[in-house]
């Protein structure tokens, strides 16, 4: 055999077993979004089709007015960008900090308490944070969600920032010292702005794990007025056992500011993923 | 000179203090103390609603949870949904990174595509797989019927036998693009002159990927595999949309046992017991981690 038709057949290989990994990793939404699409009685078939005869926005209008899903994507929204805006000041901070003071040892305390604090399990903690919410009166608010959020995305936000820091020179901040500029001002005017891609990194890190958080939502809140997007889905199902439609309906929803966000920043997104990896 | 110096030093200390305190703040307060409650609470009677059981408990908490007759099952199939999870991704995920890096058109778009399960909320992925799953109107009952591969529609959630192993599947799902872009960026890490001086040896594809290729994977593949195996033993949300712990307690992990122990039963004494019982165990496996990682480089570097 020639080495082109050998490396013709590779390929061929190469793109069956891609065809393959896609339609595994893809069905679900094309399924999810279809679903979404039909009407009650297209849903409920022994044999469901892949063409929809009546094609219908009802499942959507339904859960959005009818199932208020309307104010849990509002909620969503609130806890999500408000945890995330928290844990990019806090990390940002400490980041620098770790960065252009590594060797202290106030530093290596704080690195150490990261690392063990991203390695506790956030399962084991439920118990003792409930009752802590509880206390402080916060259950049932935005914040017991925003404060628990903010907490466990800020070791990994520190570490990419950290590293985002490390490749700025010191003899930036350095000529704008000399200038007369203070620390802080000197982070926030000179060094920050150079790092905006890290930042959207880190932000969309911290924005895309709130938002797809589950059981602190299920477990802190319990009416339907603070209740966040997942919950709320979980609960849907338990009440309309049968209407699959409108759960489809929702799934898209939840996925949709996700896929939108990742969609346009991909690229971005992708290539700090793996250089993250790299690292980690 | 002098005085300039002592002032720098001091302005450092403070700015270093002051950039630090809220990150503290949020790990003393919401970590750190919830994790010496727990491990307080495990030895104390205590009651989430009622204020009045309280006081020392010894270890009666530790007693009731390892005698219950849950925990040795839910321990296993702690065990299964772990191990069953971590091998899959791991197979899926490398064999994704190889495909992905191999240099054809559409490269771009097959990466993104094959990424996207992870950025699900594990409801959607939970809820979706269900409704696909589903005996009475699901898709892939509909067309396993029609091939004729199975007889009669198999209720994958809804029977013992089944329930975990497709649990198991869903978690593979949504969790095998992580290791896939882990292993990704590693083996593009690898600079391509190994790979010609192995053909140039006259090493074949296969060879090429278990000599050159495998070896630099081995450190991410250490971190990955460690990582996963502790969020899957404590993972909480996946098995509880799907399946709450059913059909009979034959997907019930550890996870849900605490939860039913602290929601359902309010006994926060057992539920901390079985918390710090498993902190325990992520404790043992990170020390196995740490000191098979320096023997691991260890070698690389001697």
């Amino acid at each position: 055999m020639t080495l082109i038709a050998r490396r013709r057949i590779g390929t061929t290989i190469t793109y069956v077993l891609m065809a393959f990994l896609l339609l595994f990793t893809l069905f679900p939404f094309l399924w999810m979004l279809l679903s979404a699409l039909k009407p009650a009685d297209e849903i409920r078939l022994r044999t469901p089709s892949f063409l929809i005869r009546h094609p219908t926005f009802d499942n959507f209008t339904r859960v959005l007015v009818d199932h208020h899903f309307l104010m849990f994507i509002k909620n969503s929204l609130v806890v999500s960008l408000v945890a995330c805006a928290f844990s990019l000041v806090i990390s940002l901070l400490a980041g620098y900090v770790f960065s252009r003071h590594y060797r202290r040892k106030l530093v290596q305390s704080t690195n150490f308490a990261m690392l063990i604090s991203q390695m506790v399990p956030p399962v084991l903690l439920l118990v003792p944070l409930y009752i802590t919410m509880r206390n402080l009166e916060l259950l049932d608010t935005y914040w017991a969600l925003i404060l628990a959020y903010t907490t466990f995305v800020i070791p990994l936000s520190t570490f990419m920032l950290s590293s985002a820091y490390d490749s700025i020179p010191a003899s930036l901040e350095e000529a704008a010292e000399i200038d007369g500029a203070g620390r802080m001002r000197t982070l926030i005017n000179v060094v920050i702005p150079v790092m905006i891609p890290s930042i959207v990194s880190v932000a969309l890190y911290s924005f895309i794990t709130a938002w797809n958080e589950f059981m602190f939502g299920y477990i802190f809140t319990s009416t339907d007025s603070m209740r966040t997007i997942t919950p709320a889905i979980m609960l849907f199902k338990g009440a309309n056992t049968v209407d699959w439609g409108g759960l489809m309906a929702s799934s898209v929803i939840a996925v949709l500011p996700v896929a939108v966000i990742f969609l346009f920043l991909q690229r971005l997104f992708m290539s700090g993923m793996m250089s993250g990896a790299v690292k980690g | 000179m002098r005085v300039g110096a002592v002032s720098r030093e001091t302005s450092n200390k403070r700015f270093m203090t002051l950039a630090l305190l809220p990150a503290w703040v949020f790990i003393i307060g919401l970590i750190g103390y919830p994790l010496v409650m727990v491990l307080i609470d495990a030895f104390s009677n205590a009651h989430l609603v009622n204020a009045n059981v309280s006081g020392f408990a010894g270890l009666d908490n530790f007693d009731k949870v390892v005698s219950d007759p849950h925990f040795g099952p839910a321990a296993a199939n702690t065990a299964v949904w772990t191990v069953g999870s971590v091998l899959g991704e791991f197979v899926i995920g490398l064999g994704a990174a190889l495909l992905l890096n191999a240099k054809v058109r559409g490269q771009g778009f097959f990466r993104v595509a094959a990424f996207i399960p992870w950025l699900v909320p594990i409801v959607v992925a939970g809820m979706t797989w269900e409704w696909i799953l589903n005996p009475d109107f699901g898709i892939l009952n509909s067309l396993l019927v029609q091939w004729g591969l199975v007889e009669a529609p198999i209720n994958f959630l809804g029977d013992k036998s089944w329930a975990m192993a497709t649990v198991i599947v869903v978690n593979i799902w949504r969790t095998f693009p992580y290791y896939a872009i882990t292993f990704l960026a590693a083996m593009q890490a690898i600079p391509g002159e190994l790979y010609e001086a192995a053909s140039i040896d006259g090493a074949g594809a296969f060879r090429r990927f278990w000599h050159v290729t495998m070896p630099q994977l081995r450190s991410p593949a250490l971190i990955i595999v460690f990582v996963h195996m502790i969020w899957t033993a404590v993972n909480f949300d996946f098995i509880w949309v799907m399946t709450q712990g059913g059909p009979n307690y034959a997907t019930e992990t550890l996870p849900i046992m605490i939860y039913r122990y602290s929601m359902q039963q309010f006994d926060v004494g057992a539920a901390s017991a079985l918390s710090t019982i498993m902190l325990v165990a992520t404790t043992l496996i990170f020390v196995v981690y740490y000191r098979y990682r320096r023997r691991l480089s260890d070698e690389m570097v001697g």
